[in-house]
């Protein structure tokens, strides 16, 4: 990738220690204030879009991890973001499972696939790991509508969950309601976000940049350069499947259009807009993505309105709503340049 | 039975070939991945629908490709040049785009529904060679995909403008300094690479049905057939894309409950034991 896609990240935190700790606590309050003012001032249809954008949020944010981190795109996340409501559904139905247990098999089986695909695919370069995504994503989205697994999978008509009882100690009816919802999936968003902002920082992120850059050479120096991009595939695919299954405990229902591409590229869509170095840039895109969708939705226009946003924003806003929105502030002279 | 297997596998092939060979020649001269040549196709596809209603199939096989080459120069103006100093990767999403913006548009126009494409009088009905009785129009897509394949393999291989474009597929900055021009080159085969999607859309109408998704459904195969081939190998691409066809017609008859699983089986399976593809390409970068 680009400088211009990650140039920003390591711009954002600069100035003096007591500025820093006054952003801490500011940064703090609003993301506290994110969970429940919102629940308060918006009406429920407003506070289900907003949860909606949460969640492809979700998705952009392992996409844009991936992207930012590893150089690699994964067109694919719909597979598991989808398969995590079907497994999950299929779990409670037909293996007669307690929702939790349900959750947890199929999260484990996610894990499985997502290992041994990673397994199969890191290894190759960029622009054939896109390719490969794309493919098993296609596979997934067709493999659900087999005939032999229509008793399964519901075929074209998809599949109505009802979850009865409490789901990881929380009760299956709270995640239905707007607003509960929102906050549950803004502290999600928080704490992954927070999450993968720290692993960004940690060696496992130094080690996958280094290999972005060079893998190569990385070789030559004596680290293993296929176990970080297998870790940091298989942690994607866990944000997704986390994304998954709070879209099918709110939803409901899961049908094979969460499987389909278009959720892909939407997800690449949101992480573009927000701008993928960073945790907020990819939410943010998920937001503004599912706003725009609801505007623009109606009329028919959400997948023209996706490849026009692909196009723009990679050729004209390579850094995204919040890159742009930092360098902005820099080049007025509102934060001090980072050294 | 197994010449019927193998002849049918032909046909898919044919198509297959024409796409997965345009996709392997620009990777060779750009380094880029076309994602939007299933709208490409598409758009083949559909406007030979429109000027087969109104002139002909005859007229719309020849028309077609000559559209769509134009097409390919605005694309490598508009597109691929602006961005040759932008990474593979981010020029490959642009495709992408591109491609579901010109998907949209066409179903804008068309509609979602399916439209049939009647194959001319004299490639309807079939004719019977060896006891076998088979579609002409299948031959017919049989001798265009060779012909095509055959013609291209001559240019590659015989003429100057083919000796450069190999050239810069094996080592594009030491064909730059040995003078070839690669941007001159690259819109030749731009163009080229639509125009051979604009006769397979052309193709395909009567012998597949033209549909919304066949965008989507046709890139993936392509791009299953690229990297089985191995990437920018347009000889591997060939040898993929009849192993891939002959695989998919013998799935659909002998499991035909998984056949639409069997190309992503095969490419799992040729990734695990050759993870470059079978063909020998530039290493994608």
């Amino acid at each position: 990738m680009t400088d211009d896609f990650h140039a920003s990240a390591t711009a954002t935190f600069g100035g003096s220690t007591s500025r820093l700790s006054l952003a801490i606590v500011v940064g703090l309050i609003g993301l506290g204030a994110g969970a429940v003012v919102p629940t308060w001032l918006a009406s429920d249809f407003v506070l289900r879009l907003g949860s909606e954008g949460l969640l492809l949020g979700l998705l952009a944010l392992s996409v844009a991890f991936l992207m930012n981190q590893a150089g690699l795109v994964a067109l694919g996340v719909a597979s598991i973001y989808g398969g995590a409501g079907y497994l999950f559904a299929i779990g409670m139905s037909d293996w007669g499972l307690t929702p939790t247990a349900a959750l947890c098999v199929a999260f484990l089986i996610l894990l499985v696939y997502a290992t041994m695909l990673g397994a199969l695919i890191v290894r190759t370069k960029p622009l054939a790991f896109m390719m490969l995504t794309l493919a098993a994503g296609e596979m997934i989205s067709h493999a659900v509508l087999l005939e032999g697994l229509r008793d399964y999978t519901g075929g074209a008509d998809g599949l109505v969950v009802r979850t009865n009882g409490a789901v990881l100690g929380i009760d299956a009816a709270r995640f239905a309601d707007p607003a509960q919802f929102w906050s549950l999936a803004w502290g999600v968003s928080v704490l992954i976000g927070l999450a993968l902002w720290a692993i960004a920082r940690s060696r496992l992120g130094a080690v996958l940049r280094a290999i972005r850059e060079n893998e190569e050479r990385m070789r030559f120096s004596g680290f293993n350069t296929f176990l970080p991009r297998l870790i940091g595939y298989v942690l994607v695919n866990i944000v997704a499947a986390i994304a998954g299954f709070l879209h099918v405990l709110n939803a409901g229902f899961v049908s094979p259009e969460s499987l389909g591409l278009f959720v892909s590229t939407n997800t690449l869509v949101a992480a573009l807009i927000g701008g993928i170095s960073g945790s907020l840039g990819p939410i943010l895109g998920g937001l503004i993505f599912s706003f725009a969708q609801d505007e623009f939705g109606a009329r028919g226009l959400t997948q023209l309105l996706t490849g026009v946003a692909i196009v723009v924003f990679i050729v004209v806003f390579p850094r995204g709503v919040v890159g742009g929105l930092s360098g902005l502030s820099k080049r007025l002279g509102w934060r001090r340049e980072a050294s | 039975m197994i010449a019927l297997l193998i002849a049918n596998s032909l046909a898919l092939a044919s198509l297959l070939i024409m796409l997965s060979s345009g996709l392997a020649l620009i990777y060779g001269l750009r380094d880029v991945i076309n994602f939007g040549h299933g709208a490409i196709y598409m758009l083949g596809a559909y406007l030979g629908y429109t000027i087969a209603l109104v002139g002909g199939f005859w007229l719309a096989l020849p028309l077609v490709p000559v559209l769509l080459a134009l097409l390919g120069i605005a694309f490598e103006y508009l597109a691929l040049r602006p961005l040759q100093r932008r990474s593979h990767i981010e020029v490959a999403l642009v495709t992408l785009g591109l491609g579901i913006i010109l998907g949209q548009i066409i179903i804008y126009f068309y509609g979602g529904e399916a439209r049939s494409v009647d194959a001319p009088k004299i490639l309807s009905g079939s004719v019977t060679i060896l006891q076998l009785s088979y579609p002409v129009y299948r031959l017919f897509l049989i001798v265009m995909g060779l012909g095509s394949c055959a013609l291209l393999a001559l240019w590659l291989r015989w003429t100057s403008s083919g000796l450069y474009v190999r050239a810069v597929s094996q080592d594009p900055s030491v064909a730059r300094m040995m003078g070839i021009n690669a941007d001159r080159l690259s819109l030749l085969v731009t163009s080229l690479s639509t125009a051979f999607a604009g006769i397979a859309g052309v193709l395909a109408g009567p012998y597949l049905s033209v549909d919304p998704g066949m965008d989507v459904v046709m890139i993936v195969n392509c791009l299953i057939i690229v990297v089985i081939g191995g990437t920018g190998s347009i000889g591997g691409a060939i040898i993929a894309a009849l192993l891939f066809g002959f695989v998919q017609v013998a799935g659909s008859v002998f499991l035909p409950n998984l056949a639409v699983l069997v190309p992503y089986i095969l490419l799992m399976v040729v990734l695990l034991i050759a993870p470059g593809g079978i063909g020998r390409g530039r290493v994608l970068s």
